[in-house]
């Protein structure tokens, strides 16, 4: 319990999802191993949102960019390196998958240099136009990205085609990365921007050169969605300019909303949610808009703080509840 | 040299803008009113648009077709659509007034989720659009749909009504007042949740207006909201937020280069109005007409 007590609700839950992690590939069929696939790469996704969103309190909604980009770059350099047959090689494989990450987060500095210099409704609108350039960019460039058609044949080397590899390593680069992100925020300069988030202007008057840390933020944000997008091509043997979209950002706000921005490990969870939910309502409508619709709406509605935030409250009511904490960003414009 | 072609382009982009127009406006003056950006607006415009389908498709089988009967659908649609714009403020986004921006951000994008299953349980994946059976006039050696020009009288005689009412009518005068100060509306015994909850069935009925209007141009779709709600946010970005002059301005500009940016570059005329939208926001972020009142 002392880890509880320092660390609130994601250490307990952050445990509890490791070893389930760990354990799905027991289970028959390759089918869960798939679904806890996309989880992991998805909750990555949403993980470098919430950076953004619960730690440094602004909302973006072009984040799917990097992502798109991060997959774009890896699925370029690994349609360049590989065989005429299609194969690919360890050394080549793992070349094309370091490539991601670095160019996203090249690409969030770029958009980041203007984005930062707004908050609240105008960065939301500022992210989202650029979103959209680069995924019209994307889509219409035909001769370099192959615009609408994607990038297909993304074969991974044949040890790692096997599904429970696959699954293996990106539980390892997940979890790597996510310890990675927990020692950012949990850093001094994760602690700077609780408190662009809580009171920029405070911020400022300590000596904070408030920019500079909300663009830093968004690298490294960019940085871990292109980390998961660079994986999200070789899982899913395609990229596409629709990785890019709006809608695309909007799955990273839904997840970190369902599981709870206010706690570390919150869009992982909310991942879990989410993607299990629509893997199984899948299997049994077409209507899996309608229903996830309902359940935003529901979370909004009822349960502000997402799933961890519930469980928190439960379970120390006394104690302001971090997701309480996180989600309530100061007002401040006049 | 040829003019016709650009004739052309430069009415179907005006006709554009005119709907772009009456969907900003709405959009413009519910977040200049009460902070909320309506995300599920443009899936409001287009659940309104297949209601005027039906009734009008109704009405041909009962009275015979006839052009005319768009009206009647258009005042039917109008009138639900305001109805379902009242009580979606009254139930839903009433209870959000004093939450985080993103949490009202959400409502209103699972609203487009929802939205858009809705007008697949009841319309189908089918596009559906009408033909008012308008014979083409020649102009200029071209052949030019005249319900072009209903369309942009139409608009302009919205944007000149929406202007009347916001400058010459008392509620449109504590709409305004609203726009700028909340509390002092409130502190002077104006009834503010009647306010809102009027503003927002304003703002829907003039999306579902455009729906409505546009039905003969353009067929209704799923997935088309998608589209058209980030460009209605680019326009209300260019023009600047709460400001009617601006969003009408600012639909002329996206109508426009949309239309000639699809002459010259097909695949690329969305990614020109994004440019447009990044230079706004970069270089004066409550844009072109907007004051940094809000900022």
């Amino acid at each position: 319990m002392g880890l509880y007590r320092r660390y609130g609700i994601s250490a307990p839950a952050a445990a509890l999802l490791l070893v389930s992690f760990i354990l799905v590939p027991l289970a028959p069929g390759q089918f869960w191993t798939h679904v806890s696939t996309e989880i992991l790469i998805l909750g990555l996704f949403a993980m470098s949102f919430n950076l953004l969103y619960g730690y440094m309190g602004q909302i973006s909604f072009g984040h799917a960019a990097f992502f798109g980009v991060g997959a774009y770059a890896t699925a370029m350099l690994f349609t360049a390196l590989k065989a005429p047959d299609g194969s690919i090689g360890m050394l080549a494989f793992f070349a094309s998958l370091a490539v991601g990450p670095p160019v996203a987060a090249l690409a969030a500095l770029v958009v980041g240099v203007f984005c930062v210099r707004l908050t609240g409704i105008y960065f939301a609108m500022l992210t989202l136009a650029f979103g959209e350039l680069l995924y019209y960019i994307v889509f219409s460039w035909y001769s370099f990205t192959k615009g609408d058609d994607g990038i297909q044949g993304l074969l991974p080397p044949a040890l790692l085609q096997d599904p429970v590899n696959f699954y293996y390593l990106t539980l390892a680069i997940v979890v790597a990365a996510l310890a990675v992100m927990w020692r950012i925020t949990e850093s001094p300069f994760g602690y700077v921007l609780r408190t662009l988030r809580d009171n920029q202007r405070r911020a400022a008057f300590l000596g904070i050169n408030v920019r500079l840390h909300m663009l830093l933020a968004f690298v490294i944000a960019g940085f871990f969605a292109g980390l998961a997008g660079a994986l999200w091509g070789p899982f899913s043997r395609s990229v596409s300019p629709g990785l890019l979209g709006w809608a695309e950002s909007g799955i990273a706000v839904f997840m970190t909303l369902i599981g709870g921005a206010g706690a570390f490990i919150g869009p992982i969870v909310g991942s879990v949610i989410y993607t299990l939910l629509q893997a199984v309502v899948k299997m049994y409508t077409v209507y899996w808009p309608l229903t996830i619709g309902l359940v935003i709406l529901l979370i909004v509605l009822f349960a502000p703080g997402g799933v961890l935030g519930i469980l928190e409250r439960r379970l120390r009511p006394a104690a302001p509840a971090r997701a309480e904490r996180a989600i309530a960003v100061e007002e401040t414009r006049p | 040299m040829d003019f016709g072609p650009y004739l052309l382009q430069l009415f179907s982009g005006l006709s554009r803008a005119m709907v772009l127009f009456l969907l900003s406006a709405g959009l413009s003056l519910i977040f200049g009113v009460m902070n909320i950006l309506n995300f599920a607006h443009a899936t409001l415009w287009l659940i309104a648009g297949y209601t005027s389908y039906s009734i009008f498709t109704y009405l041909g089988e009962q009275l015979g077709p006839s052009p005319w009967l768009l009206l009647p659908a258009i005042v039917g649609a109008t009138t639900l659509m305001m109805a379902v714009g009242y009580a979606i403020e009254r139930f839903l986004i009433r209870r959000m007034y004093d939450r985080e921006l993103p949490e009202q951000l959400l409502l209103t994008f699972a609203l487009v989720l929802i939205g858009g299953d809705v007008i697949k349980l009841i319309w189908g994946t089918e596009n559906r659009r009408i033909s008012l059976g308008i014979e083409p006039v020649e102009m200029l050696d071209t052949l030019m749909n005249p319900y072009h020009f209903i369309i942009i009288g139409t608009g302009i005689a919205v944007g000149v009504g929406l202007w009347l009412f916001l400058h010459r009518t008392r509620f449109g005068k504590i709409v305004r007042a609203a726009v700028y100060s909340r509390s002092m509306v409130s502190a002077l015994g104006i009834p503010i949740p009647t306010i809102y909850a009027a503003v927002f069935s304003l703002g829907v009925g003039l999306a579902a207006l455009a729906g409505g209007v546009f039905l003969p141009l353009l067929p209704m779709a799923l997935g088309v909201d998608h589209d058209i709600i980030v460009q209605c946010f680019a326009v209300v970005v260019i023009g600047g937020f709460g400001s009617m002059l601006g969003t009408f301005v600012a639909a002329l500009i996206v109508g426009v280069v949309y239309a000639f940016g699809i002459l010259f570059w097909p695949d690329g005329a969305l990614a020109m109005i994004f440019m447009i939208v990044v230079a706004v926001l970069i270089w004066r972020p409550w844009g072109l007409f907007g004051t940094e009142m809000r900022f």
